[in-house]
């Protein structure tokens, strides 16, 4: 058996047990006679120590749910259990890793990462989990709960109200991309869809309102976000607001120019984006260029290389 | 509920690590991306890059398929834009090379014979600046030697596995193209400020002339609020 799934076991029934006074080396022995002398399958190696302790310790069986850990108390280092929601999946860097992204519960929310090696079911956005004996590290000041092979994922079927799901965030990204239906477009004045020729695909033929909007792509080089720019902040960036959308499509008969005018100006931008994020769609609440102070950075990135 | 395809991310890459690609993965099943395989590891279906337009060329007379060259500081990516990148295709039209780009692009491999040549088919090529540049050089460098950190600690066994990749070698790519950045932005604020001082010089002497009490006497002005 793996090093780290025997300690995941051995902390898995610590931290049930610790505030009896059990300690740590006491597992481990019982665990290695049992496992490695009498080769007993894990599972039942595992019960029977926790059966074990629960008689020593004159413990009533109830008392002994598998304690879940809060997300805003989960400490680095530690092996840990938690009931959380998948608030998002971003794309692996790495092929170690299967999955990654955000996890949340009603106190907050981390990074996670599924190791390609853990060979777990794939999560899925949106979906609330049991997370059982996965480890808790820390980088760069940033947690992030590791699901490995040690670890079990169940399905759940409680929902878990996230805390500040939809809380602010920064990001800072290239504009890499911005979709085709933006820019001075007509909208379905009941739904908010863009409509085609008068129509809308829920509500058919319908009245429709002109509104300035872009539907956009930033991008860091490790993630992507579905990022919505509104009038005010097209106008922050470009000094295009409706009005002068409008103008432009007057004079050139072609609402299209206004798309080709803001793709000119903000393609291939670096901006920093301040807004909600909901999956993976960011709607701006504010955004600038991004314009750092390059010169320090690289210094610091250098030091960090040794050179 | 239909899901959408993933969009792919767009990778920071330098050219020279990206030029010395040999290897694609994935494409595998149907809906499965094909990914270039860097020797740092790095697995690009999609590239952002900020660089020099060099050059632009049609292949063959109104073939309407130009190659094109986009240096960074450590060599330049080959690209391709054809009537298939009609956005792309456009904004070429209007650039004169050299120019600053900022280019997003789908990144391939192409086969001939026993070669392998890396190449870029641009989706989008948009005029840039010199400080997007110099932000571009920055993330890349910084993404270069997180990769070669990640190879350190083991982690991307497929691409030790291909190319036993000279760490060093790409390192001191990286390094030096932070240096150069380094040298150019002191260059530059040393300028900012001469210039600022010349201009505060001028504006003391312009002080100088005004506050000469035997030319102009203030008690002459009404001063309000
Ligand atoms: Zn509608």
């Amino acid at each position: 058996m793996a090093e780290n799934r025997f300690q995941a076991i051995v902390e898995e029934i610590y931290e049930r047990f610790k505030s009896y006074g059990v300690s740590r080396k006491e597992i481990e022995n019982r665990l290695k006679l049992l496992l490695y002398e009498f080769k007993v399958p894990e599972e039942e190696a595992r019960r029977t120590i926790i059966n074990g302790l629960r008689k020593n310790y004159n413990i009533v069986k109830g008392d002994l749910k598998p304690s879940i850990t809060k997300i805003s108390e989960i400490e680095p280092n530690t092996w840990v259990s938690l009931k959380a929601k998948v608030v998002q999946l971003w794309e692996p860097n790495s092929p170690a890793i299967a999955q990654t992204g955000l996890i949340g519960d009603e106190t907050g929310i981390t990074r996670f990462v599924v190791w390609a090696k853990a060979n777990k079911k794939r999560l899925e956005e949106g979906k609330c989990y049991l997370f059982e004996r996965v480890v808790v590290d820390e980088f760069m000041g940033l947690k992030s709960v590791k699901v490995t092979s040690a670890s079990e994922v169940k399905e759940i079927d409680e929902p878990i109200e996230v805390k500040d799901e939809n809380a602010e965030v920064e990001v800072v990204g290239a504009l890499v991309s911005i979709q085709q239906n933006s820019g001075l477009i007509q909208v379905c004045k009941l739904c908010g869809r863009v409509v085609k020729a008068g129509v809308c695909v829920e509500h058919g033929k319908v009245e429709a309102n002109e509104v300035l909007r872009l539907k956009s792509v930033l991008d860091d080089g490790e993630r992507t976000y579905d990022l919505i720019l509104d009038e005010k902040i097209i106008n922050s960036l470009t000094g295009i607001g409706l009005r002068e959308a409008r103008k432009l499509a007057e004079e050139h008969l072609d609402r299209g120019v206004v798309l080709l005018e803001l793709k000119k100006r903000l393609l291939g931008k670096y901006l920093r984006v301040k807004g909600e994020l909901r999956f993976r769609t960011l709607n701006a609440k504010s955004a600038e260029f991004y314009k750092p102070r390059i010169i320090e950075e690289v210094e610091k990135v250098l030091e960090e290389a040794g050179a | 509920m239909i899901r959408t395809a993933r969009r792919e991310v767009a990778k920071r890459v330098f050219s020279k690590e990206f030029n010395a690609s040999k290897f694609k993965i994935g494409g595998e099943g149907e809906k499965e991306a094909v990914y270039v395989l860097t020797p740092l590891g790095l697995r690009c279906n999609r590239l952002f890059i900020v660089g020099v337009l060099l050059e632009k060329e049609e292949v063959k007379p109104d073939s309407d398929m130009w190659r094109i060259r986009i240096s960074d500081p450590t060599g330049a990516f080959l690209g391709f834009v054809s009537k298939f990148q009609p956005e792309a295709l456009e904004s070429l039209a209007d650039l004169n090379p050299p120019e600053i780009v900022a280019v997003t692009a789908k990144a391939k491999l192409l086969e001939r014979d026993d070669r392998v040549i890396p190449l870029i088919r641009p989706e989008t090529i948009n005029v840039s600046d010199f400080e997007t540049r110099d932000y571009w050089v920055l993330e890349t460098a910084k993404a270069t030697l997180k990769r070669i950190k990640a190879i350190e600690r083991g982690e991307e066994k497929l691409a030790i596995e291909k190319y036993n990749p000279n760490l060093e070698e790409f390192r001191m790519t990286a390094i030096q193209a932070l240096m150069k950045l380094k040298e150019e932005q002191s260059i530059l604020e040393k300028e900012e400020k001469t210039k600022e001082e010349e201009k505060d010089e001028e504006e003391e002497k312009d002080l100088g002339f005004e506050l000469d009490e035997e030319i102009v006497d203030l008690s002459d002005f009404e001063i309000g609020d």
